[in-house]
C-alpha cells in the first residue's frame, strides 16, 4: 500500500488511527503491529511470511547474542543470524543479476529465478541488522517483547520506504512515548507537506522524464530537462515519502531521524551525501565504514574502505551495474574530494554549487538508465556531443508546461520557503497570518493531492524498487 | 498565537477532514456509471481467499476506492484547474482548453498506424472493389487540434504528413482534400466532432469531387437540452456547453434508415430524438456509429449509390450527401470484420466508393478490425 494512495489515507489510515487511540496504552503495540502487517500484506500477501521469519530469527538472535555476551558463540551467533539475512536479501533482490552476469561471463545460460522484490526488503533487512549489532556491541538491550521487535522491524510509516531507524534510537520509544497534541500537529503538518511533495511535485516531474523516455526526437535542452527533472523528481518523491513517514511517526509517538536536508543546496559531494538519504548514509558509516577501519588507517585502506562502502550503497539501490557505477561514480569524486578539492571547494560561493549540481545531474542520469548506451546517449546530448540540435518544438512544449513545476520544485528543493515562512512568523501579524493560513494551506494541499489520486494520474514510487 | 492554539486548530480541521472523506467514502452507496466520464465505474471487489493470496483483491479495490470517492468530478476538476491554471500546464491528461474549446492531442505520427490503416483499407479494396467499375475516394478529417495547434504551441500531428503518405499509399484512391474548408468555429466547442450546420460546404465539395451536384435547402433546427460533448467530462471543468443544430428537409425525413446495430435490420431515421437524450447525444446523427447503417432516398434524383468506410464524423455528413444518390451506405470497420463487408454490402458497378476518416482514428488505427 502506497501512502499516496485514497486506500491509504481514507480506509487504512483513519480506521487505525481510531483503533489506536482507543485503546489503552498496552495494547496500543498490538494494534500498530497488526495494522502494519496489514498494511505489508495488502501489497505483497505471500511475502509476509518472509518478513515474519526474519523477525523471528531476530529476535532469537537478540536474545541469544545478550545471552553469550563476550563469549565467542555470540560473535557466531551474529555471522549466522547476518548471514540469514543478508542471505534473504541477496536471494530475492540479487541472485537473478548474480546469475545473469554469471551466464554471461561463462556462456551457460543458468534459468533466471524471477522472483518479485518483496517490498521494503532492503529497508527492513538493515534495520534487523542494526538490531543484532547493537545488541551484540552493547548499545542495546535485547528486545524481551516479540510484539516490541516486530512493531520496530514492520513499523508501517517506515517499512517500505525509511527512514532506516536504528534500533538503539528507537528502543525506548517502543515501550515509553508520549503522545502530544502539538507532536500530532507537527506529524499532520509534515506528512501532509510530504504527500504534496510526492503527489503534486514528483509526479508533475515524472510525467516530463516519461516524456523525454518517449521523445520522438532529442535535443541538448531535453537531456538537460530530463537530468535536472529526474533528479529533482527523485528527490521530492523520496523526501516526500520520508516526511510522510516522519510525520505519520510523530502522530503515533516516534521520532524517527531525518533523511533529507535541503541536499541540492550542498557546496561539494561530500555534503550532498551528508544531506542525502541520511539515514542510509549513516547506517553505512556505523556498520560497514567505521568497522572497517574508517580513515584511521593508511591511506589505501581509507580509500578501500570508501570504495567498498560505494560499491555497497550503489548495490543497495539495485541489482544493476548503472547503480554500482552511480555508487562508484560518487566513491571517486568523494576521494578527489577528499584528497583535493574539499578545502578549495568550502571556498568558493557560486562555482561549488553548480559543481555538485552538474555531478549530480550527471550522477542521476546513470541511475535512472539501467540500459548504459540510454545513459550516454543523454549524457552526450547534454554535453553537445550527441549532434542534437539545441531545442526543437516538442521540446520546446515541454519546457513551457513544466516551467511553473520545475521552478517551483527548484525553489521548493532549498531551505527558502522555510526561511521565508519563519521571518514571517517572528512578527507577531505575521505569526497570525501563518497561523490562520497553515490550517488552510494544509487542506488545500491534501484536497488537491487527492484530485490528483482521484485522477489516477502517474503515482509510482521510486524507491518501491530498493 | 501559541503553539497549543495552532495545534488544536490544525488537528481539529485536518481530523474533520479526514474521518468525514473516510466516513462518506466508507459509508456511500456505489455509483454504477460516471456520465461525465462515459464509463462503468469499478464495483467492491469479491473477496476471497485466492483473491487476496494473488493480490487481485488488493488492486481491485484501490481501483474502487479511486472511482468511489465523493464528488469524484469535483475533485477531477481540482485537478484540471491546478494543471491549467495554477501549474499553467499546456494540457491536463492531453486535453487543451483555449477560448472554450477543448480539445486532445494526437500526437505523434504514428506510421505504423498509417500503414496499418492503409494495409484494411487495401484488403477492402482487394476483397470488394478491384473487380468493380467504381470510383473510389479517400478523405481525411483534420484533427480539431490540428486546427488550434496553428495558432499556440501545441503537440498536434502534422495534416499534411498524414495526408502526403496516405495518398502516395493509396495510390488506388483519389484525394478529397477538405482541410481548408474548416476551421475552429466548425468544431463542437466540448467534443471532438464537426459540427452539422457548418459542413454543408464540405458536403457539397466532396460529391462534386466524385461528379454528384447536390441541390438542397434546409430548414436549421436545435436539439432543446445542452450538449456536453465528451471532452466536457473528461476535463471536469466548468466550460459553457454546445447546443446541437441539425439540418434538415422534406427529402432527409422521408429517407428510410436500416441500422444494423445488432445484426439484424433495424428500421429508423435519419436524426434519432431518442438517442438525443443518451449518455452521447452526438449519436442523435443516424443512430450513432453502428456497423452498418443504409440509408434510401426515395425521393433520388438519380439511382446512384455511394458506399461509405467511416468513422463517427460521416454520421452527421452523410445526411447532407443524400440529396445526390438514391442509397448511401455506411461502414464502421471498428465494429465489423473487414472480412465480412464482403456479406454485408453488395458492391456495384458504377458506386462511388469513399473512404473518410479523421486523422485522429487514422493515428490510432488498431481499432480497425
Amino acid at each position: 500500500m502506497l501512502f499516496s494512495s485514497i486506500t491509504f489515507l481514507f480506509y487504512f489510515l483513519p480506521i487505525v488511527l481510531i483503533l489506536y487511540f482507543l485503546v489503552p496504552k498496552k495494547l496500543k503495540n498490538a494494534v500498530l503491529l497488526i495494522a502494519s502487517l496489514f498494511f505489508y500484506a495488502w501489497g505483497e500477501p505471500k511475502y509476509i511470511v518472509l518478513i515474519s521469519i526474519e523477525i523471528v530469527c531476530g529476535y532469537i538472535a537478540g536474545l541469544l547474542v545478550e545471552k553469550f555476551r563476550e563469549k565467542k558463540v555470540s560473535k557466531l551467533i551474529l555471522f549466522i543470524s547476518s548471514m540469514i539475512f543478508i542471505g534473504c536479501l541477496v536471494y530475492f533482490k540479487y541472485a537473478d543479476f548474480f546469475i545473469s552476469n554469471f551466464n554471461a561471463i561463462t556462456g551457460l545460460s543458468m534459468g533466471l529465478l524471477k522472483l518479485a522484490l518483496p517490498v521494503g526488503i532492503s529497508f527492513y533487512t538493515f534495520q534487523i541488522l542494526s538490531y543484532v549489532i547493537d545488541v551484540y556491541r552493547g548499545d542495546a538491550k535485547a528486545q524481551k517483547n516479540p510484539i516490541n521487535l516486530a512493531l520496530y522491524v514492520s513499523l508501517f510509516p517506515q517499512l517500505i520506504a525509511g527512514p532506516i531507524v536504528r534500533y538503539s534510537d528507537i528502543a525506548e520509544q517502543l515501550s515509553n512515548r508520549t503522545h502530544t497534541l502539538e507532536k500530532t500537529y507537527q506529524g499532520i503538518r509534515v506528512f501532509v507537506i510530504g504527500l504534496g511533495k510526492k503527489v503534486l511535485i514528483a509526479n508533475s516531474l515524472g510525467e516530463l522524464c516519461n516524456a523525454y523516455n518517449g521523445r520522438i526526437e532529442s535535443s541538448v535542452l531535453f537531456c538537460w530537462m530530463f537530468a535536472i527533472a529526474y533528479g529533482l523528481q527523485i528527490y521530492f518523491d523520496f523526501s516526500g515519502y520520508s516526511d510522510m513517514a516522519i510525520g505519520l511517526g510523530k502522530i503515533f509517538g516516534f521520532e524517527f531521524c531525518k533523511n533529507f536536508d535541503y541536499p541540492y543546496i550542498s557546496g561539494s559531494i561530500t555534503e550532498f551525501w551528508r544531506r542525502w538519504h541520511m539515514s542510509l548514509g549513516t547506517w553505512f558509516r556505523d556498520y560497514v565504514y567505521i568497522p572497517l577501519g574508517g580513515n584511521r588507517c593508511s591511506k589505501p585502506r581509507w580509500f578501500f574502505n570508501i570504495f567498498v562502502v560505494w560499491l555497497l550503497t550503489g548495490f543497495w539501490h539495485g541489482a544493476a551495474w548503472n547503480f554500482i557505477i552511480w555508487g562508484l561514480f560518487f566513491g571517486v569524486f568523494l576521494v578527489i574530494e577528499k584528497l583535493l578539492l574539499l578545502k578549495k571547494l568550502e571556498k568558493m560561493k557560486v562555482l561549488n554549487h553548480i559543481y555538485v549540481i552538474i555531478l549530480v545531474a550527471i550522477s542521476f542520469v546513470i541511475f535512472a538508465n539501467d540500459n548504459f548506451k540510454d545513459a550516454l546517449t543523454c549524457l552526450s546530448g547534454m554535453f553537445f556531443m550527441g549532434g542534437l540540435p539545441f531545442v526543437s518544438h516538442e521540446q520546446l512544449y515541454y519546457l513551457l508546461s513544466f516551467a511553473v513545476i520545475l521552478v517551483v520544485a527548484v525553489i521548493g528543493a532549498t531551505p527558502l520557503p522555510k526561511k521565508i515562512v519563519s521571518k514571517i512568523e517572528n512578527k507577531k501579524v505575521g505569526n497570525l497570518i501563518i497561523s490562520i493560513a497553515e490550517p488552510v494551506f494544509l487542506v488545500i494541499v491534501t484536497i488537491v493531492s487527492t484530485a490528483y489520486l482521484v485522477d489516477g494520474s502517474f503515482n509510482p514510487f521510486l524507491y518501491f524498487r530498493f | 498565537m501559541k503553539e497549543k492554539t495552532r495545534s488544536i486548530i490544525v488537528v481539529s480541521v485536518m481530523a474533520i477532514l479526514f474521518f468525514v472523506v473516510s466516513a462518506v467514502c466508507i459509508f456511500k452507496k456505489a455509483d454504477d456509471y460516471s456520465d461525465s466520464e462515459r464509463r462503468v465505474l469499478a464495483k467492491m471487489p469479491e473477496i476471497s481467499f485466492q483473491s487476496i493470496l494473488n493480490g487481485k483483491f488488493m488492486s481491485d479495490f484501490e481501483s474502487y476506492a479511486m472511482d468511489q470517492v465523493p464528488m469524484r468530478d469535483n475533485i477531477r476538476g481540482i485537478k484540471s484547474f491546478n494543471e491549467l491554471f495554477i501549474f499553467n500546464k499546456r494540457d491536463n491528461n492531453k486535453l487543451y482548453l483555449s477560448d472554450g474549446f477543448i480539445s486532445k492531442t494526437e500526437y505523434p505520427l504514428n506510421n505504423d498506424m498509417l500503414d496499418k490503416a492503409t494495409e484494411k483499407f487495401k484488403f477492402l479494396y482487394e476483397q470488394n472493389l478491384k473487380d468493380k467499375d467504381v470510383d473510389i475516394y479517400l478523405t481525411i478529417v483534420p484533427d480539431k487540434n490540428c486546427y488550434i495547434s496553428e495558432e499556440e504551441l501545441r503537440l498536434s500531428v502534422d495534416y499534411n504528413e498524414i495526408k502526403e503518405k496516405m495518398i502516395k499509399d493509396n495510390e488506388y484512391m483519389s484525394y478529397i482534400d477538405i482541410s481548408d474548408l474548416i476551421d475552429i468555429d466548425d468544431f463542437y466547442k466540448t467534443d471532438t466532432h464537426w459540427k452539422q450546420e457548418n459542413i454543408v460546404d464540405i458536403a457539397e465539395k466532396i460529391c462534386s469531387e466524385m461528379g454528384t451536384e447536390l441541390h438542397s435547402e434546409y430548414e436549421v433546427a436545435e436539439l432543446p437540452d445542452d450538449f456536453y460533448g465528451v471532452y466536457y467530462g473528461q476535463l471536469a471543468l466548468s466550460v459553457t456547453p454546445d447546443r446541437i443544430k441539425y439540418l434538415t428537409n422534406e427529402e432527409i425525413e422521408n429517407c428510410v434508415v436500416t441500422s444494423y446495430a445488432t445484426g439484424m435490420p433495424k428500421e429508423t431515421t435519419v436524426y434519432n430524438f431518442d438517442k438525443a437524450k443518451s449518455k452521447d447525444p452526438y449519436e442523435f446523427f443516424l443512430s450513432g456509429a453502428d456497423p452498418l447503417v443504409i440509408i434510401e432516398n426515395p425521393n433520388a434524383r438519380n439511382d446512384k449509390e455511394l458506399v461509405i468506410f467511416r468513422d463517427s464524423f460521416t454520421s452527421s455528413l452523410a445526411p447532407l450527401m443524400i440529396n445526390g444518390y438514391s442509397k448511401i451506405t455506411l461502414v464502421d470497420i471498428r465494429y465489423v470484420q473487414s472480412g465480412m463487408v464482403g456479406n454485408l454490402v453488395e458492391f456495384k458497378d458504377n458506386q462511388d466508393i469513399l473512404f473518410i476518416y479523421s486523422t485522429t482514428i487514422l493515428n490510432n488505427s488498431t481499432a480497425f478490425r
